[in-house]
């Protein structure tokens, strides 16, 4: 029954909210990536703190794991809802694990299932182990480990980090039910994977924390929020961080307070950033038009969920786009990145603080629930992060004769900070001559506005580019942005470089300013263009088209709330070459 | 007479006989009087005739939007605490559109001292009514009365926990010059309520109307110590008292709760080497 040869595996623990799905599905991702592997761990949950049905599922492999899986090797279910819900990810090589103390299955529920079914009662298992049920859902992990043929020194391992800092009982009573349940699965069958042991050299996190990590890098000194999901953990992680550094986190008393809060922050001189998804962005929009016209440097994360309005709100979608591009009034000037790994989450978050404090304006991270809230294998951090202050005013005249927005060339007008002696300004939401004093005046209005738009256009070379995933020639492009690169990536590595190899991909790390020149020469090569991105109004695609004049051949598009599933697309191509 | 030195070369746009020359003034005198340095001082401005007065000081200033000037000086004080902050703001800033960053900074006992100007009208919108207009009056927003009752802050902000709260008008500048310094020694929040005269748009209530309905808490013996004193006091809505109506004088302000800020402020603790280890070890 072992499968030596397969060097991947997906799970998934499907259960009700409160009864531990997400910590399992987190200690299961981390196990797989001690050993080695890649791992991509998505989580589905409904918006209530108990009940309702939840599950995680962990995608590992030593070859590229980037999304989330649908065809189930193995299903822990928690309570018989599983059955129902995932009856179409299983086939007849997967294997169920049933909670018994869910009560008994009857016949004909066992007789339509195609699968091998095991199972063991996780409830009792922990009361028996430890004389108590907290850690009912270490038995999960336990005969999980077992069936996946995983290391269970490591797995011991990862429970006692998990848990460090915890009574001393916790760790031991996690220990015990992990244990019994391993136990319990050798009595039952034989393992279904055999999973090999090779070095790790990777880190295991979710964008919200690579987003938090590349702004620590970046030096961020304060951030502000008001909770809304799926952009919390990130105000999470990082007030957390604040016994570590120099930071001031600040649970704000609305989106619009969290913003103004940080433009606050920034004019005084500190790196400053917020965080919210749509509806809170919403919200936050003439604030943006503020750091937009009075030139502040400000990060600003928009974590899209499933709208419009509350909508769907621990689910995902791509639909914000056209919204953040044009949002503010007036002539507003903002700068749209859009990361997919995690990697690109760290890397472009970083990327965010430089151009937003040397181009002085704002600085949109735009991401979504699929990504920020997935956990994703990255290669190590380095320790050590550097960075540079930017445009700030080195020479204060003793005559006061300082201008905060004086007129430039590139429209960079370095700026003075709050305390510097003869650097007064005034920071102005009024239109403004160069001093910042406010002003009506048709040339010194002109002169202004021209001066911000210059800015667009000097950091145009900054900005992150366009790239290409696959072969340089294929029969059919597909074009993606944020977290749809993730899928992009698996499918063109799934594919290999095989002679079916008839697909390429050019993936958008930003998309504002439009990278138009090596969008234009990437798409120059490609076959035909197909966009595939998570909203029904093909929002990225009317901007391809806005900018380079480039129409897409065809599309796929997905607005359920869900996010693209690498065989899906895969499904798709097949189709479509018939 | 030496020049004060936060006064700027424009000349104000208000219009003549405005309360707002009066706040002006009592504010260069405080500051300047309290030996505070231009270059220390940030001075975050809302939007309304109150607001215009960004061009005619000279200081650090943040002319922000209506109503968030107020949540803007939040994260000045949090970035730099040694900074002297001042929120100028209007009864339509503060009391309407901004209230809940009020709220804010009163409950989180922020060390910002809060100058509203209070006369009762939008006047720069050409004079329709305020959150602190009396019910009944007809604007041009209200033509058959303004059905609301007026906004109470002495009595609202006593119940959003706020430290410092104090009331002044523009026909005593003496007095009001002394509220804005008490402020500005105030450990934490401190509200100024000014009323202010509004001959353009608020014609009734003049200087021969509030002559009649002023007093001086401190001659007449409130003790401002006395919150429940203070809450009765700013029930009374025949007169209005002026001066403090409640301090707590053993106020901590929020950014002296933080460790993080205990040594040096925030942007005193930049550095551009950031060691991540401590925040990667979860990671692994």
């Amino acid at each position: 029954m072992i499968n030596s040869k397969l060097q991947n595996f997906n799970w998934k623990i499907a259960g009700k909210a409160g009864e531990g799905v997400m910590v399992v599905a987190k200690l299961m991702a981390k196990i797989s990536k001690r050993h080695g592997m890649n791992v991509f761990n998505y989580l589905e949950y409904p918006s209530l703190i108990k009940g309702g049905h939840q599950t995680g599922q962990v995608y590992a492999s030593f070859e590229t794991a980037r999304c989330q899986k649908r065809q189930l090797d193995l299903l822990v279910t928690l309570g018989k809802a599983g059955f129902a819900e995932h009856s179409s990810e299983l086939t007849a090589d997967s294997l169920i694990i049933y909670n018994q103390d869910a009560g008994l299955l009857d016949s004909i529920t066992k007789a339509k299932l195609k699968s091998q079914i095991i199972e063991l009662p996780f409830i009792s298992l922990a009361k028996q182990a430890t004389g108590s049920i907290q850690s009912a859902n270490m038995g999960v992990l336990g005969v999980s480990a077992y069936f996946l043929g995983l290391d269970p020194k490591i797995a011991q391992q990862v429970i006692k980090d998990e848990f460090k800092g915890k009574a001393e009982t916790v760790i031991a009573d996690n220990l015990k039910t992990f244990e019994a349940a391993f136990s319990a699965g050798q009595k039952l069958g034989q393992p279904i994977r055999q999973t090999e042991k090779k070095p790790d050299d990777q880190i295991l996190l979710t964008g919200n924390e690579a987003i938090g990590l590349g702004a620590l890098a970046a030096g961020v000194q304060f951030y502000s929020a008001y909770p809304m999901t799926p952009a919390t953990a990130l105000l999470h992680f990082l007030a957390a961080m604040q016994k570590h550094y120099p930071l001031v986190v600040k649970h704000a008393e609305d989106e619009i307070g969290a913003i103004n809060h940080a433009l606050g922050a920034s004019f005084a001189g500190v790196r400053a950033m917020t965080g919210t998804s749509g509806g809170g962005f919403a919200l936050m929009v003439e604030s943006l038009a503020l750091a937009s016209s009075a030139e502040i440097p400000l990060v600003i994360l928009e974590a899209q969920r499933k709208g419009p309005a509350t909508g769907l709100p621990t689910w995902t979608e791509q639909a914000d786009l056209s919204f953040v591009l044009t949002a503010g009034h007036g002539d507003t000037h903002q700068v749209v990145l859009t990361p997919g790994t995690v990697e690109e989450h760290f890397e472009l978050t970083k990327v965010a603080f430089y151009l937003a404090e040397k181009y002085l304006l704002p600085v949109i991270i735009l991401s979504d629930k699929s990504i920020l809230e997935s956990h994703q294998t990255m290669k190590k951090i380095e320790a050590m992060h550097k960075y540079q202050s930017q445009s700030l005013a080195q020479t204060l005249p003793a005559d006061n004769s300082y201008r905060r927005y004086k007129i430039t060339k590139d429209g960079i007008s370095p700026r003075s900070l709050p305390g510097q002696p003869h650097g007064f300004q005034l920071t102005n939401s009024y239109e403004h001559d160069e001093f910042g004093f406010a002003t009506e005046t048709a040339d010194q209005t002109q002169a202004q506005v021209e001066k911000r738009a210059r800015k667009l256009e000097a950091l145009v070379h900054e900005m992150p580019q366009p790239y290409l995933l696959g072969p340089k020639k294929a029969k059919i492009t597909l074009v993606g942005w944020g977290s749809t690169i993730n899928i992009l990536t698996q499918l063109i590595e799934d594919q290999g470089a095989t002679k079916s190899s008839a697909v390429n991909a050019i993936c958008l790390p930003a998309v504002w300013p439009f990278p138009e020149k090596v969008f234009s020469r990437l798409a120059s090569f490609a076959g035909k263009l197909v966009m595939v991105e998570g909203n029904q109004s093909g929002q990225a695609e009317k901007l391809i088209r806005q900018e380079t004049g480039l129409v897409m051949a065809d599309h796929i598009r997905r607005y359920d709330g869900r996010p693209f599933y690498a065989e899906d697309l895969h499904q798709w191509l097949k189709e479509k070459s018939k | 007479m030496p020049v004060n030195p936060y006064k700027s070369p424009i000349t104000p746009t208000w219009c003549p006989g405005c309360g707002d020359f009066v706040i002006l003034r009592s504010l260069q005198t405080a500051l300047a009087d309290s030996g505070f340095e231009p270059a220390q001082t940030a001075i975050c401005y809302g939007i309304g005739c109150s607001g215009n007065m960004a061009d005619f000081n000279v200081s650090y200033g943040f002319h922000g939007l209506h109503g968030r000037s107020l949540a803007n000086a939040i994260g000045v004080k949090l970035a730099n605490h040694h900074l002297h902050v001042v929120a100028v703001v209007g009864d339509g800033d503060g009391y309407g559109e901004g209230l809940n960053h009020l709220i804010a900074l009163s409950r989180g006992n922020h060390d910002v001292t809060v100058i509203v100007h209070n006369n009762s009208r939008y006047s720069l919108t050409t004079g329709q009514s305020s959150p602190t207009t009396t019910k009944g009056i007809r604007t041009k927003s209200t033509p058959q009365g303004v059905v609301e009752q007026a906004f109470n802050p002495m009595a609202s902000f006593l119940a959003a926990e706020a430290t410092f709260v104090a009331r002044a008008y523009t026909g005593q500048p003496a007095q009001l010059t002394q509220m804005i310094q008490a402020g500005f020694r105030h450990k934490g929040f401190a509200l100024i309520d000014v009323i202010q005269l509004c001959p353009t748009f608020n014609e009734q209530q003049n200087h021969a109307w509030f002559a009649e309905r002023i007093y001086d808490l401190a001659e007449s013996g409130h003790d401002a110590s006395d919150k429940l004193a203070a809450m009765q006091l700013a029930q009374d809505k025949e007169q209005v008292p002026l001066g403090i109506f409640y301090q707590d004088s053993s106020s901590r302000p929020y950014h002296d709760q933080l460790p993080q800020l205990e040594k040096k402020t925030l942007i005193g603790q930049r550095s551009n080497l950031i060691d991540l280890s401590p925040a990667l070890s979860e990671f692994d």
